[in-house]
């Protein structure tokens, strides 16, 4: 992330966005610090890991048909 | 009083079912020592004291009739307040939930009722089994038994605290992160986070969606085996419970582990987040101690701590968000300042990284699968620190970095919490065991084995100290 991504105005805009405006109110020290957590690059995958192969979530329709 | 308040629950269990202990009386003695105790210790939220000698009568009244149901009848027991349990608040330790009434009884509430287990009541967790112990809810954190100054270990924290102060010899607790085994660490009992599956989450507030376990707490490994079985078993309204049949903790329990093939995850508590050294020391000892029993042991390498909590955190950070958004966003005042900052990330995580720590997930489960493969289970920290104090918050802050337990999370594989002795100022210190998925047998039979060569689990805190201070 940018450092842009850490200015108080792109945090409140961003919080705004996702309804988080009373906190912010509220809260601004935590949500700065949640905002920044949580926009944190996650860490490399092991070497090796393929991005094409492995499906985030496995999709089964079968689930949702009525119980005997 | 002390006699029946330490009492096993194999043991009592047995003299239950000969009649030569009444469960009506070991009842009574709980509650009197609850009642006594629980100023002190805040494990409970609610003492369902009507109730238990309710169901304590009618459990003598049924054995005395020759109608005896199993391991758990007439056994007292207590939950988290975060299981339902119908008629009653399921509080999750919140302000946002005083005015909640149950309809129904969690799955496994419901299992263990028609086992004929009697439960002395609900107890205390960390708000939504996240944040830490809050002083600024409802209900005041509950308090370790070995030095009340010291985080009992959460989010089951009243289910430890309940068994370390012999206020009951059962419990249950979730773990999504390390909930069940953190407290088992930290009061010096034995927590198992079992198979994701195994034992059904219908009914228990949820924390994440794929995280989530339900676990059984006791103070030995024989107890906690008698009670995941006891919980485990196919729920059809559970889309994640196994139709597996339960595994039997019991049947290898007493066979030993001479021959047995034992990794270890050094990396995790010596170069990638060195542990304290008094924690270090004790899990060297525990494995000379397996090898001593007839055990392999041999080091194993998987990817470094600091990768596996960054994966565990953020599908924790943004599947808890989606349950929290509402009242985070309209009512965040009414959470605990530890529970507001631990739920708000999760609103800033975009989706790419959320759908790239699934895919790291899948990863990180094939790379323990392949380290397990030519081995029985693997041993390693849980807390690689000793507990901090209760209401430094920062430091609790800094305890989810500081632990290997939320490595078991994102596998789903079981691993068990057992102590392993105890630091110079008399903290408990503990190591887990961790198996393949549906292969808890073998860690209950790795953990029977240690705990009975060492005894650790038969030391009890100074809670005479604490009575006399309460007169």
């Amino acid at each position: 992330m940018s450092s842009d991504s850490k200015s108080p105005d792109f945090i409140r805009r961003l919080a705004e966005q996702h309804g988080l405006a009373r906190a912010l109110e509220l809260f601004p020290d935590a949500v700065q610090t949640a905002a920044e957590r949580g926009l944190k690059p996650l860490g490399a995958p092991p070497a090796g890991t393929s991005r094409l192969i492995q499906p985030a979530t496995q999709f089964d329709p079968a689930r949702f048909e009525p119980r005997e | 009083m002390s006699d029946l308040a330490y009492l096993s629950l194999a043991k009592g269990s047995t003299l239950v079912r000969t009649r030569a202990l009444s469960p009506l009386e070991w009842t009574r003695a709980l509650l009197d020592r609850i009642d006594v105790l629980d100023p002190a210790y805040n494990a409970f939220i609610a003492v369902t004291a009507e109730r238990a000698l309710a169901e304590a009568k009618s459990a003598e009244a049924e054995i005395a009739g020759g109608r005896w149901r199993g391991p758990m009848h007439g056994v007292p027991y207590v939950a988290k307040d975060i299981f339902d349990v119908e008629g009653m608040a399921t509080t999750c330790h919140s302000k946002l939930r005083i005015d909640h009434r149950a309809t129904a009884d969690a799955f496994v509430v419901r299992r263990l009722r028609e086992a004929g287990a009697v439960l002395l009541g609900k107890v205390a967790l960390h708000e939504f089994a996240t944040g830490g112990p809050a002083f600024d809810l409802p209900w005041p954190p509950a308090r370790n038994p070995w030095n009340r100054d010291l985080h009992p270990g959460g989010s089951s924290s009243g289910s430890g605290v309940a068994l370390a102060a012999g206020m009951a010899p059962a419990a249950l607790g979730t773990d999504t992160g390390g909930s069940v085994r953190n407290p088992a660490t930290c009061c010096g009992i034995v927590g198992l986070k079992p198979t994701y599956g195994a034992i059904s989450l219908g009914g228990v507030f949820p924390l994440t969606y794929s995280l989530d376990h339900v676990g059984p707490m006791t103070r030995t490994v024989e107890d906690n085996a008698i009670l995941f079985h006891a919980m485990a078993g196919h729920d059809p309204d559970d889309p994640t419970s196994t139709q597996r049949p339960a595994a039997d903790g019991l049947k290898d329990l007493k066979r030993g582990i001479k021959g047995l093939r034992i990794g270890v995850i050094e990396h995790f508590y010596t170069t990638d987040a060195p542990a304290d050294p008094e924690q270090v020391r004790a899990i060297d000892a525990a494995l000379d101690a397996l090898r001593k029993l007839g055990a392999e042991v041999r080091p194993v390498r998987v990817s470094p701590l600091p990768l596996w909590t960054d994966c565990n955190r953020t599908i924790h950070q943004a599947e808890s968000f989606a349950i929290h958004e509402q009242d985070v966003q309209q009512r965040p005042q009414d959470y605990a300042s530890l529970t507001r900052n631990r739920l708000l990330p999760g609103a800033f995580i975009p989706a790419v990284k959320y759908i790239k720590a699934q895919q790291l997930r899948a990863a990180l489960c094939r790379e323990m699968s392949e380290a397990l493969r030519g081995l029985d289970a693997v041993v390693t920290l849980s807390s690689l620190q000793l507990p901090c104090r209760i209401d430094d918050a920062a430091a609790v802050a800094k305890t989810y970095d500081q632990q290997a337990r939320l490595v078991f999370n994102v596998t789903g594989t079981p691993a068990i919490s057992v102590p392993t002795g105890f630091s110079a100022s008399g903290v408990p210190l503990a190591m887990q065991i961790a198996g393949r998925a549906f292969d808890e047998p073998t860690v209950y039979r790795i953990a029977h084995a240690y705990g009975e060569a060492t005894g650790w689990t038969e030391r009890r805190p100074p809670i005479k100290m604490a009575e006399r201070v309460l007169a």
